[in-house]
This record gives structure tokens, sequence and C-alpha cells, in this order.
């Protein structure tokens, strides 16, 4: 699966299967936007993961159950939460998501685990 | 052995207005489908789909559309034709709907299917006539494509262009 590393945090990718999967699978992602514009509210990062999955799944894509748990508009980092089943969907939606509003960007996905009990923790 | 299967889906196209069969074209529907295809499976249903798709047989008479794809494919390709709302030819466009009859590996498969269905609908086309000149070109279609002992043994194929061509 695809290396991703925070800028900041040692370069290591582990990566632990767990077999009981649950019905869920959590990322943590980062939304990169270099230039120093507007920054995304929560409603419209969600209307980007959206669209993101639209453009590259479709109709289908755009009705698979995403919730963003979290998100700081700060850091622009946050939570996602998407059916198992639609976990590689969501995932190379958002690595070949390369716009928004006509600016660049690109979403780092730090972290994907089929739990949820760290969403507490940073 | 290895080898690129394919899948072949045999349509329907169903439509009110009776212009539209004038419409029913190779490129039409082919254009209809992938553009289907495209909304509601976006650009990654869009390329496998279309590594192998083409509409290999179309009769606008009875509206019978038969497409290819890959195996691999085939499953978004039958999910997204009930999404087809409309045939778009020369600027024209008309309001129709894909009936999907049969899905077949091979187009031997699906020219049996076909002929066993034509035949079925020219029985329900008998029975749904409503005067006596269209009773007796049913009656003339339908003796001409059912077999008597004599072509049995020799007509198999003529019998298969009878029961491809009959309207």
């Amino acid at each position: 699966m695809a290396l991703s590393e925070p800028a900041a945090a040692a370069a290591t990718f582990e990566r632990r299967v767990l077999r009981s999967a649950g019905e869920h699978h959590y990322l943590r992602v980062w939304l990169e936007l270099p230039d120093g514009g507007a920054r995304p509210s929560a409603a419209q990062f969600k209307q980007l993961v959206v669209s993101a999955l639209r453009e590259l799944h479709g109709e289908v894509g755009a009705a698979l159950p995403v919730d963003v748990l979290t998100y700081e508009e700060k850091t622009l980092s946050a939570i996602l939460r998407v059916v198992s089943s639609g976990l590689v969907k969501l995932w190379s939606a958002l690595t070949l998501l390369g716009f928004y509003q006509n600016r660049r960007c690109a979403f780092r996905v730090l972290q994907v685990k089929p739990c949820g009990d760290w969403i507490g923790q940073q | 052995m290895v080898r690129f299967k394919n899948r072949y889906v045999l349509c329907e196209v169903v439509s009110e207005d009776p212009q539209c069969r004038q419409c029913i074209e190779d490129r039409a529907v082919g254009l209809a489908v992938r553009d289907a295809i495209g909304r509601v499976h976006g650009d990654f249903g869009l390329a496998c789909c279309s590594i192998s798709f083409t509409v290999k047989y179309l009769n606008a008479y009875t509206g019978t559309v038969l497409l290819r794809c890959r195996k691999d494919s085939y499953r978004l390709l039958c999910s997204a034709l009930p999404f087809v709302r409309q045939l778009e030819s020369r600027n024209q466009r008309y309001p129709c709907f894909l009936n999907t009859l049969h899905v077949g590996g091979t187009i031997r498969t699906c020219q049996k299917f076909l002929i066993e269905y034509n035949r079925r609908q020219l029985l329900l086309l008998l029975q749904s006539c409503t005067n006596e000149e269209e009773r007796r070109c049913v009656q003339k279609s339908l003796l001409r494509c059912s077999l008597t002992e004599e072509q049995c043994l020799s007509g198999n194929e003529d019998d298969d262009d009878d029961g491809t061509e009959t309207d």
C-alpha cells in the first residue's frame, strides 16, 4: 500500500494486519494546501472528500458512507471513517485528488486503522 | 489456458416514442452506455469497462443490442445499464430505457437465447394481435421459424437466420 509520512515525524512505515477487523476503517489524513489561501470549513472539507469520490468512482462512490469524525481547520487534519469495504475506493480517491477550488492540493494519509479507539489521541 | 474472457450482454431498447427506432445505431447506443457508466462508476469504472467494450450486434427493428465487455467488469456495466435514459443521435434525443435480457460468455449462447426469446415473443404478439392482417403476418412468421420433420436434419443454419431476422 502507499507509503505516507508526516512531514515532521520520523520516516517509518509499519503495517499491522488485524484478523478481527471491524466494519469501519479510520483514516487520519492531512490536506496539504501549499498556497496560503482560505481554508475549507468542515462542511467544505466533507464536500471535497465526496467530490473526490464522485470523480473517481461516480455516483456509487459518492454514496459511500464516509464520515468526518474530527476536523481541525488550523492544521487541516482530519479523521475519516469509512465502511471497510469502501476503504480502497476512498483511499484511491483521496490520492488522486489534485485540486481544491482550482488550487493545487494533496491529501496525505498518515494512519489507517480498523478500530477507532485512538481517536482522542493526537 | 490463458486468454481474455468476455461477457456479452443482450439488451432490448424500449421506448414509447416510435421514432426512437431510427436513432438506434451502434455509435449512439455505445455513447449512451459509456456516458451512463461514467456517471455511475466514475473515471475508474469508465476506464475498466471501456477496455474491450463494443456494440457487437444491433437490430433497429426489434431494438436488440448486444454489448461486449471484459469478464472482470461486466458487473459494472450491468449495474449502469438502468441509468441509460435517452439515446442521442444527429442532435435528436429520445427517452428510452434498456432491458437486460441475457448475459452470456459467447456470442453463440446469446444468439441461442435470442432465437428462443424471439419465438416466445412471436407467440405473445400473436395473442395480442388486434386485426386480422396482423394476425396473418405473425402466423406466417411463426410457421417459418418452427421446424418440421424434414427440415430438422438439414437446415439448422436456416433456422438460425429465420429466428434472428424475424420481427
